[in-house]
């Protein structure tokens, strides 16, 4: 069942991508939904839920946009490393390690790409996209983000407490 | 170890999947993809285009910036009438100094097309249409806006869907004419690049030529994947430089390259690239 939320939530993502991006585009750069969602999902659900939701929301926004099939995927992956700070809580707050989440993977984002695309024949100008693109999305996507990550913390099932001998844990 | 594995495999497939789709492998995945987005993307679309009035400024803004899309599909209008007559003119001399030669260019054949989805990565400027290989599209193919002024190329065709690149795209090029308005001097011949942060550039202008903000910029016709005399829009600034070895400008598109929501290709057209044995 949460698999089918993820795909539901991944393809809407995807549509809103591609078809408001000219609609609300901020410092010349739009939202990447798409990426928003991948992270947010793996900031709340964790590293496992990660590794099937980032593949799926990379393959659905490849599809409808004109980037090659598997360009997201690759570029969306770092996704999966950035979760383990999730498990690390390295500040007690929850929501400012997402936003550094969405900032990382969005700069990570657009240099996989760019070098992807180069590798595939595109004239990427590097100094220009990224300082237009690249470095604008670290703010953007963040910025965003904090309308994404509430809700779906707040959807998302409260971590119940199981034991393990003479410790404690939780689990989701 | 698990990590590790999970990022080999991922790596491993999404190379292969690029390889593949570099080859045109996924193309009906993508077009079946495009099939099922395409609506949910236009509703989306269309309730988007009042909102983003709000989201641009305040208020009553909305009425302005519709005021100002009329005047300046008006004034894109009324510029593609005097660059098509500019061209007619300086035509008329050409044919009166080369006896024989004559005007191969057929009457245009158009397909209307509906904007469904911008490409959102911000490293290319690209749109898709609801038009496809079934409706006679191919690769290469000339876009115009629907006040008639150039706005890119057909980049990628699926069976029902096809995808443009527009010319403030950085992989465009378009071969130019820059008509000096009013005056005998010939026009100067460069080539349109698109750029991410200005949009599109015009570059290897003769240095010696006279080149001011506001003249019309129109295809030259020249490497013929382009019909001549199109209308891509004004100069909006010049960059004198003394030691540069071309002359360099900034285009003023006629066409809002963001907000195009109809399109025409024409099919009649056959760029170079596409009628070359």
């Amino acid at each position: 069942m949460k698999y089918l939320v993820a795909l539901a939530g991944a393809f809407l993502a995807a549509v809103l991508t591609a078809s408001l991006s000219p609609y609300v585009r901020v410092l010349g750069v739009a939202p990447d939904f798409v990426l928003i969602f991948a992270a947010c999902w793996a900031m709340v659900r964790g590293q496992g839920e990660a590794m099937f939701v980032v593949p799926l929301a990379g393959l659905l926004r490849d599809l409808t946009t004109s980037d090659p099939l598997g360009l997201s995927v690759l570029a969306l992956s770092p996704i999966v490393f950035l979760a383990l700070l999730r498990e690390l809580r390295p500040v007690e707050s929850d929501f400012l390690p997402a936003l550094a989440v969405v900032a990382t993977a969005s700069l990570a984002y657009s240099i996989i790409s760019m070098t992807v695309l180069t590798a595939v024949g595109d004239d990427v100008s590097w100094g220009t996209a990224l300082l237009r693109v690249a470095v604008p999305s670290i703010i953007i996507n963040p910025l965003f983000a904090v309308i994404v990550y509430p809700p779906m913390r707040w959807l998302s099932p409260r971590p119940r407490p199981v034991s393990f001998g003479v410790g404690s844990a939780v689990q989701l | 170890m698990r990590t590790l594995w999970w990022t080999l495999a991922i790596a491993g497939m999404s190379l292969i999947s690029i390889v593949l789709s570099e080859n045109r492998t996924f193309d009906p995945l993508q077009n079946l993809s495009l099939t099922v987005a395409a609506p949910i993307e236009s509703g989306i679309r269309d309730l988007a285009d009042p909102a983003s009035d709000f989201f641009q400024g305040v208020f009553d803004r909305g009425d302005i910036v519709r005021e100002n899309e009329r005047l300046r599909r008006e004034l894109e209008r009324l510029q593609t009438e005097v660059a098509a007559g500019e061209d007619a003119r300086r035509r008329v001399r050409e044919l009166e100094e080369a006896l024989g030669f004559k005007d191969s260019r057929p009457d245009d054949q158009l397909v209307v097309a509906d904007v469904i989805a911008q490409d959102p990565s911000g490293l290319k400027r690209a749109l898709a249409i609801n038009r496809g290989s079934k409706d006679g599209l191919d690769e290469g193919m000339v876009v115009l806006s629907r006040d008639g002024s150039l706005v890119g190329t057909v980049s990628l065709v699926h069976d029902d869907f096809a995808w443009l690149r527009l010319i403030s795209d950085p992989n465009s090029a378009v071969n130019i004419a820059v008509q000096p308005q009013g005056e005998e001097s010939p026009a100067a011949r460069g080539i349109a690049v698109g750029d991410l942060r200005s949009g599109v550039n015009l570059e290897m202008l003769p240095t010696e030529a006279e080149i001011k903000q506001g003249d019309l910029v129109t295809t030259s016709g020249l490497g013929g994947n382009y019909p001549r005399a199109l209308l891509l829009g004004t100069v909006k600034t010049v960059e004198e430089k003394p030691q540069a070895p071309s002359k360099r400008a900034v285009l003023e598109p006629s066409a809002e390259l963001s907000a195009l929501e109809t399109v025409f290709i024409v099919t009649s057209f056959k760029p170079a690239r596409l009628s070359a044995p």
